[in-house]
């Protein structure tokens, strides 16, 4: 049986932004997204206020190794 | 020489530089094996037989008058079909783009041109690089020349069976989940995906700009390195690369890597893996302790949300890209292709900038479990034996999903932390399909990553191996 997220996700992403479900994989494809979702639970609390995207290029330079 | 199309990139380029072989010879011996053995492995979209020549041999009448034709001297290429050339089209191995002919050359392309490079045409690939496997519903499927009936592993499939197939020297890939390391993995060749940044991306096909990576697939490790002092370093047509200075990779490779400090990931990179990868993978372990480095396992518990977070940067940056097609021609599409942009779309977009804003914290963390006194990261690059074609179809059958996205679990966290990556050749597999060995280090540690494999390469020659097509 179709996960009940399939139909109302597709129905989003139809008015939201104008994309119609492609196949059948594609349906296949947003019941995986269950799996994605509870994961992201998993990860719920744990950005900090502050983070923000361009951490990232600091980061690559505060990692290099060290003397470098 | 008796083949010269056995010859690892370096050795063809010295050969040229020191007067014993001529260009024209090398591009005759790459043209030959083009002609026997590509309508077998569907590696070419575009092959510039008469350029090449005459290139070649304008470098040799350079030659003979005294000028120097540069590090990669009349070495023969071809290249992924997603770094445009001005006025060539550019199919992004897609029908989408059949006939889109570019008004730009890629900065990469033009530092191979200057390096003296021979560049060939260009190769297939998974359509607009979104597959690791190296389907194409447009071109046809790429083929693995170790047994036909195998997928090459993608995005960069063309890349990575010519260059195994002995068809050509190097070929440019591009690394946005795998796409460099997963074809040289599967086909047994040389990938190395640079650390996020250390090479222009200007006029690249774009995939998802937070990952995107470009970068070679070649014969050994001592090519990567002359491949990437050429195309690394700042560029200012592309905003986001790296300032930092591009030093002589081949100057680190001496061989000595005692003292390395090698650490394993306990959890994740290994769970699941198939027993003839992780018998190959502990041999290869073994040849580094051998040559004097130490080998540990170490615990990263970053590694779910790094896993978690990879899938949903690259998919909503794809989704977004893709958008305006998806609207108006989702039918010009294969099955598979819109079938995982769709997914995109339903991303919220406080996961998006989750995603964004933890990378940072996250690299700082992995490094911290995994690379505080160590200086390495080793896993198989990919955890399974090789998949056939048909097992990682998903036009055929949409069931295949969860085997096809299998391919590129060890891959693509090293494209969210933008750690520099290479898969080096360990062995084969029971059914004669090549495994990979993955090595990462800190950023910027090129050099290290370098050294450690022709390390490797000095102590093994599985990267010498060529199929028997």
């Amino acid at each position: 049986m179709e996960h009940d997220l399939v139909q109302p996700t597709m129905e989003a992403i139809r008015r939201w932004s104008g994309v119609e479900c492609p196949n059948p994989a594609a349906r296949l494809g947003l019941a995986d997204m269950a799996g994605l979702i509870a994961d992201m639970a998993k990860l719920r609390g744990t950005m900090v206020f502050e983070d923000e995207p361009s951490s990232f290029e600091l980061a690559l330079r505060d990692c290099k190794e060290p003397g470098k | 020489m008796s083949d010269l199309a056995e010859l690892s990139m370096t050795e063809a380029a010295d050969a040229f530089a020191r007067g014993e072989v001529k260009a024209e010879a090398l591009a005759r011996a790459c043209l030959a094996r083009i002609d026997a053995h590509n309508a077998k492995l569907n590696v070419t979209v575009r092959l510039d037989r008469e350029a090449a020549l005459d290139a070649a041999s304008a470098a040799d009448h350079a030659r003979a008058i005294g000028i120097n034709a540069g590090k990669l001297g009349g070495v023969p290429m071809m290249h992924k079909d997603m770094y445009y050339r001005k006025g060539k089209v550019s199919t992004c191995g897609s029908k989408i783009r059949k006939n889109f002919v570019a008004d730009k050359t890629a900065t990469v392309l033009l530092k191979l041109d200057a390096a003296g490079a021979i560049d060939m045409g260009t190769l297939n690939m998974a359509e607009f690089a979104q597959n690791p496997t190296g389907h194409n519903a447009h071109y046809g499927h790429c083929h693995n020349p170790w047994n036909l009936d195998y997928c090459t592993g993608g995005s960069s499939s063309g890349s990575g069976s010519g260059v195994a197939g002995r068809l050509f020297y190097a070929a440019l890939g591009s690394d946005t989940g795998g796409s460099i390391r997963l074809p040289a993995s599967i086909c047994g060749v040389t990938g190395l995906k640079a650390t996020q940044t250390r090479v222009s991306r200007h006029g690249v096909m774009p995939l998802s700009f937070s990952a995107d990576n470009v970068g070679p697939l070649v014969r050994t490790a001592k090519d990567a390195a002359r491949f990437l002092a050429i195309t690394a370093g700042h560029d200012p047509h592309d905003a986001t690369s790296a300032p930092e200075p591009v030093p002589d990779y081949e100057a680190a490779l001496t061989g000595d890597i005692r003292g390395m400090r090698i650490a394993v990931c306990s959890t994740y990179f290994l769970d699941g893996a198939d027993a003839p990868v992780l018998a190959a993978f502990e041999a290869a372990l073994q040849v580094l302790k051998d040559r004097g480095a130490t080998v540990d396992y170490v615990a990263a518990p970053s590694m779910p949300a790094i896993a978690t977070y990879v899938s949903v940067l690259s998919r909503v940056e794809g989704a977004a890209i893709h958008a305006n097609w998806m609207r108006d021609v989702p039918q010009d599409y294969a099955i598979h292709l819109n079938a995982r942009l769709f997914g995109g779309y339903a991303m919220p977009g406080h996961y998006y900038v989750e995603a964004l804003a933890r990378r940072g914290p996250l690299l700082k963390q992995f490094v911290a479990e995994t690379l505080t006194g160590y200086d390495l990261v080793a896993t198989p690059t990919v955890k399974t034996r090789v998949p056939t074609l048909a097992e990682t179809d998903i036009d055929e059958n949409p069931a295949n999903w969860s085997r096809f996205m299998a391919v590129s679990a060890n891959t693509r966290p090293f494209n969210y932390l933008g750690l520099p990556t290479i898969s080096i050749p360990c062995g084969f597999d029971d059914r004669g399909l090549p495994v990979g060995l993955q090595l990462a280090g800190r950023p910027f540690a090129e050099s290290t990553v370098l050294k450690a494999s022709d390390a490797y390469q000095r102590a093994t020659d599985w990267h010498r191996r060529s199929p028997l097509m």
